[in-house]
């Protein structure tokens, strides 16, 4: 794989022009891959806070709060990098998604600041605030969700394409939940775990149908994914995932039903749903990375069409090599804690 | 190029980079003068100090909040409001946003949480060591700012091959002409915006009931800042605009209101440039007096507005916000002399000033804020219609989205950024009143 890219450019393997702009897609992949399921569970309990009974709303922001230092980081470093990596390929991508980006901005921005002033503002203004976060939480999603399906239809605009990218903006608002929702089945007992399997069994019905829209959509409206994906080694691979992921939805379904039954009390494996949801969108994600390798923009803009000259490419990987470690570090830190169950009182 | 997005697209940037820098500044300004309220409690071992220190740390933490959030904003907009423009300037930016977004990560999550939260389980000595580490690292992070930010005011450093920047000499890029000027002038801003702040805010106090220690602490370091910052402005301030004569001859002209080249070079202090007209009306001139900060041609003549016809900036708000900045700043000039002669005798305790002096304090709470504001505005207005001064406009690196997602994006943040205002000033005038209770956050470990 490597030797036929590095051929297809015309350049060696061990070539700094080559391989660095690879090392910086593997680690924006796995900033993005972090900050879906670490910000995403994040996204999903905000979203759900108005459905929660008045008095559990406090309780599930607290639950947030040791994490929410570590959540809040995962867009700066991710947007950080692909502006710092691709400055060629940046502007062209977020030119054509400023809408979602901009819901995305400004649900972001409302996000952090109301869990930071809720925490700090005096008790009678608190709800304000934690409704604020609401509005911030679904608007990170809907844009996030928007800019998968601008993505996802090759940033084409015909009318039809339009709803199409509002029903997957949806659907991963939808996503977000569930993470969120298993999320806090994991973490809490009693009422509010039942609650959040209920709420759960709504979105992944949701989820379900954004991910097979966007896989279709993906391998409809680009015939080189398509190609991609029915040649015969990949076919293979491609089944493989569906079935993967097939057997990854239904188990979450049935721990679901079975945790909103209020039958296990202190049942085991109660993180499973979570990490299944991890496994799931994790997938998905290699897959639209996969689909899309080594285009940033599909048939126009390759990784190495949209880096920067050499030096400067060198100076922001000494960033990133100083950044890297600490970013480690202080996550494992920071999220140690994160599987772990909270009891009421 | 239809001329409303591009104004949409103006306008949004404008006010999110403000908005970023005035947090910034504040967050910053905080962050070093808490540094010296740890260092003089540990000093002096007074308990004013520390109280000092409690009260306006949380003033940090809320700056600290709103800048943080609002660079997001801010880079995204960079990206899809100008689209071209990190394709062309990339080999300078990528790395100059790299550090900053790394300074602010380290300092974020390395100190900031001992900052806030961990002053009980650290001792006092590692506590003010966090304090100190996150000073810094916030300086950092503004300091990479403030280079791509005066590095599109001056490019240096760099040359223009087939409409990209390549980078010559990293030294000359980051230590471009125009660096060291606006770095002045956005610490001097910053410290005068804090300590302003801090005057205002003891002065309330002070109108209402007896000052504590930690208040007079407060107010005694504030003025000391203020009387130096103000006295400062000036040198600085002169040296930014010969930096901007010899580089940025239009928006020199526009700060000047000098429309005819090789007319008397007068200083208008007060006036309506016309752009119609082109004149100024209603306006009161020293003549002669304006020479310094215009720039002139190979002949010494001055260079006016006739020659820069559809390359000038918007002359009317790069006129007034030169005026703000200096009218507001002589204001603070005048005052925190006033206040410090006033109360020299009483080693600058608030209690000996006049009522009505505590009030005019109070209503300049935020003249410092407005410095900081008028200085980025004339500074991003002024480069306009440049996106990098004199080589690429801001009309060919627009995007081409549509004006009514410009509109409801305008709309969108101007309604954000007047909540987060209001609720600022909402818990600033409320702790005024009844102090601040320390908050906790939940640590990571199951409770």
């Amino acid at each position: 794989m490597i030797e036929m890219l590095s051929a297809s450019l015309g350049v060696n393997a061990n070539d700094p022009t080559f391989w660095m702009p690879l090392v910086f897609m593997g680690l924006l992949f796995l900033l993005i891959a972090g900050g879906v399921v670490l910000d995403g569970f994040d996204i999903g309990v905000g979203v759900l806070l108005p459905l929660a009974p008045v008095d559990e709303r406090e309780r599930m922001l607290q639950l947030l709060s040791p994490w929410r230092d570590a959540n809040e980081f995962w867009p700066l470093l991710g947007i950080g990098l692909l502006a710092a990596a691709f400055p060629q390929g940046w502007g062209v991508i977020f030119g054509k998604l400023y809408g979602p980006l901009t819901l995305m901005a400004l649900g972001m921005m409302l996000r952090s600041v109301s869990f930071e002033f809720r925490i700090r503002t005096r008790a009678e203004l608190k709800s304000r605030w934690v409704l604020g976060f609401w509005l911030g939480s679904l608007a990170t999603a809907l844009g996030q969700g928007v800019a998968l399906g601008r993505i996802a239809t090759g940033y084409q605009t015909e009318a039809g394409y339009g709803w199409f990218t509002v029903v997957v903006g949806l659907c991963v608002v939808a996503a977000y939940v569930l993470l969120g929702a298993t999320w806090l089945f994991m973490r809490v007992d009693g009422d509010l775990q039942r609650r959040a399997a209920r709420w759960g069994r709504h979105a992944i019905r949701w989820t379900a149908v954004g991910m097979v829209g966007t896989s279709v959509m993906l391998g409809l409206a680009n015939a080189g994914i398509f190609y991609k994906w029915s040649h015969p080694g990949g076919f293979v691979a491609v089944v493989a995932v569906w079935v993967v992921m097939l057997v990854c939805f239904s188990c979450v379904e049935l721990m679901l039903a079975r945790g909103a039954g209020g039958v296990s009390r202190e049942g085991p494996c109660q993180w499973a749903p979570f990490v299944l949801c991890i496994v799931l969108y994790w997938l998905m994600l290699a897959g639209l990375g996969y689909s899309l390798f080594p285009y940033l923009i599909l048939d126009d803009i390759t990784l190495w069409d949209a880096t920067a000259s050499l030096e400067t490419m060198k100076l922001v990987l000494a960033a990133a090599v100083v950044g890297a470690p600490v970013v480690l570090i202080f996550n494992l830190w920071a999220y140690r804690a994160v599987f772990g169950k909270v009891r009421r009182g | 190029m239809d001329i409303v997005p591009l104004l949409l697209a103006r306008i949004q940037f404008v006010s999110s980079i403000s908005f970023l820098t005035l947090f910034m500044a504040l967050a910053f300004a905080l962050g070093w003068l808490l540094v010296f309220f740890k260092l003089c409690a540990h000093g002096s071992g007074r308990a004013g100090w520390t109280a000092a220190y409690r009260f306006w740390v949380r003033f940090f933490a809320l700056s600290f909040v709103l800048a943080l959030a609002s660079g997001v904003p801010v880079l995204i907009q960079v990206g899809s409001l100008w689209p071209g423009l990190i394709d062309k300037i990339g080999n300078v930016a990528a790395p100059l946003i790299a550090f900053g977004v790394l300074s602010v990560f380290i300092l974020k999550s390395c100190f900031l949480g001992v900052m806030l939260f961990g002053q009980r389980r650290v001792s006092a000595w590692v506590h003010t060591f966090s304090v100190l580490m996150v000073a810094l690292g916030q300086s950092a992070a503004l300091f990479w700012i403030m280079v791509l930010q005066s590095w599109v005011q001056t490019p240096a450093g760099a040359t223009l091959v087939d409409a990209r920047y390549h980078v010559l000499d990293w030294n000359a890029v980051i230590f471009n002409p125009s660096l060291g000027w606006n770095l002045g002038l956005m610490v001097l801003w910053s410290l005068l915006a804090v300590a302003f702040l801090m005057l205002g805010i003891t002065a309330l106090q002070a109108l209402r009931r007896p000052l504590q220690e930690g208040e007079r602490c407060t107010f005694k370091t504030a003025l000391v800042v203020a009387v130096l910052a103000s006295a400062s402005q000036m040198p600085v301030l002169n040296g930014a605009g010969q930096v901007m004569a010899s580089f940025q001859p239009a928006k020199a002209a526009a700060a000047a209101g000098y429309w005819n080249s090789g007319a008397e070079p007068s200083w208008v202090v007060i006036g309506l440039p016309d752009s119609g007209a082109q004149a100024n009306r209603y306006d009161w001139t020293l003549t002669s007096a304006g020479g310094a900060w215009l720039s002139r041609d190979d002949q010494q003549r001055y260079l006016g507005l006739d020659k820069y016809s559809g390359m000038r900036p918007p002359v009317g708000l790069t006129f007034w916000s030169l005026r703000v900045v200096l009218v507001v700043g002589a204001l603070m000039l005048l005052v925190s002399w006033l206040t410090a002669g006033m109360s020299l005798r009483r080693r600058l305790d608030p209690a000996v000033l006049p009522r009505w002096w505590l009030r005019v304090l109070v209503g300049l709470l935020h003249v410092g804020g407005v410095a900081v504001l008028g200085g980025g505005v004339f500074a991003l207005v002024g480069m306009q219609p440049y996106a990098v001064n004199a080589t690429i406009t801001q009309t060919e690196v627009l995007g081409s989205t549509s004006t009514v997602a410009l509109a409801l994006g305008v709309a969108g943040y101007a309604v954000l950024y007047l909540v987060m205002i209001g609720a600022f000033n909402g818990m600033l005038f409320h702790a005024a009143r009844y102090g601040v209770v320390p908050v906790r956050k939940t640590g990571g470990a199951p409770q």
